[in-house]
């Protein structure tokens, strides 16, 4: 739901509610009662679920994982000006959306990942960017899975036709099991590599 | 009528609370960091939670007129055996 949307429920909440603060002797009535009950129940339910949907749509956003210092480089290394590079080759060639680079290719990180482990990981990643000292470079706490590759590339006749990937029968079904990691040595391996970026050109987006 | 005035007192209380908590989700919205994610979740949330208890312990706790008017006819049966 759009935030304005959502703030436009949230003024209409406050409304309702303000008139049962005002006249509280308006819920004697039958009519009254109903009023205070979608007030001070229904509506301030249904705009908090609008708000937490709203807020996980807006944590999906580049902008929101670049918003940490410790995400600088990384959010540099979408714009290095070598081909090579996995990540800047699909930002700058719109092969994911830019708003969403980050989450589209870490569907299972931190928050999006369903467990609660996963969430007291993103309540760590806070403790460390204000309280502690975040490590650096990051590390992925668990190896890059090649799903996140797959639910673009599967079925892509440049993936099912891909030479070293039909070479042996096996190494395809490796891939796909993610027994064989897509960004293994020797194959898709030059991914952020962060601390090579200064030696690197930078692409600057068309405005 | 002091359960009215009860009642009255508990559903201002309620009011404030949550019309607190829609404001913190409103400020909160306004900003796309993960720290307004977490006052959201943390504040917002929690303000909005107590404001929907104190409402639901208010509607459990204060009698119906018609359950207090049954209760007042039974004591003056009572009083009058």
């Amino acid at each position: 739901m759009p935030t304005a949307v959502v703030l436009v429920l949230l003024a209409l909440t406050v409304v309702f509610i303000a008139v049962i603060i005002a006249r509280p002797e308006v819920t004697i009535a039958r009519g009254g009662k109903i009023l205070a009950f979608l007030a001070l129940f229904v509506l301030p339910v249904f705009a908090g679920f609008t708000g937490l949907e709203n807020h996980i749509n807006r944590s999906q956003q580049t902008t929101f994982c670049l918003s940490c210092h410790v995400m600088d480089d990384y959010g540099k290394s979408l714009l290095v000006d070598d081909a090579s590079y996995i990540p800047a080759a699909h930002y700058q060639n719109n092969r994911v959306p830019r708003a969403e680079a980050c989450y589209t290719c870490h569907t299972d990180y931190t928050l999006y990942s369903g467990a609660v482990k996963a969430k007291l990981r993103g309540l760590h990643h806070l403790y460390a960017q204000y309280i502690g000292k975040p490590s650096h470079p990051v590390h992925l706490y668990a190896p890059y899975n090649n799903r996140e590759c797959l639910h673009c590339h599967l079925g892509a006749r440049s993936f099912e036709q891909g030479a070293v990937h039909t070479a042996d029968p096996q190494t395809m079904a490796d891939i796909k099991s993610n027994k064989l990691s897509c960004v293994s040595s020797g194959c898709h391996d030059m991914v952020h590599n962060v601390s090579q970026l200064d030696h690197q050109k930078l692409w600057k987006p068309v405005q | 009528m002091k359960e009215n005035h009860f009642m009255a007192k508990k559903l201002r209380t309620s009011g404030l609370l949550i019309i607190a908590g829609l404001l913190v989700e409103a400020l909160s919205l306004a900003w796309n960091h993960p720290l307004s994610f977490v006052a959201f979740l943390g504040l917002g949330g929690l303000l909005l939670a107590a404001g929907i208890l104190v409402y639901l312990w208010a509607l459990v706790t204060t009698a119906s007129p018609s359950e207090t008017s049954s209760a007042k006819s039974r004591e003056a049966n009572a009083s009058t055996e």
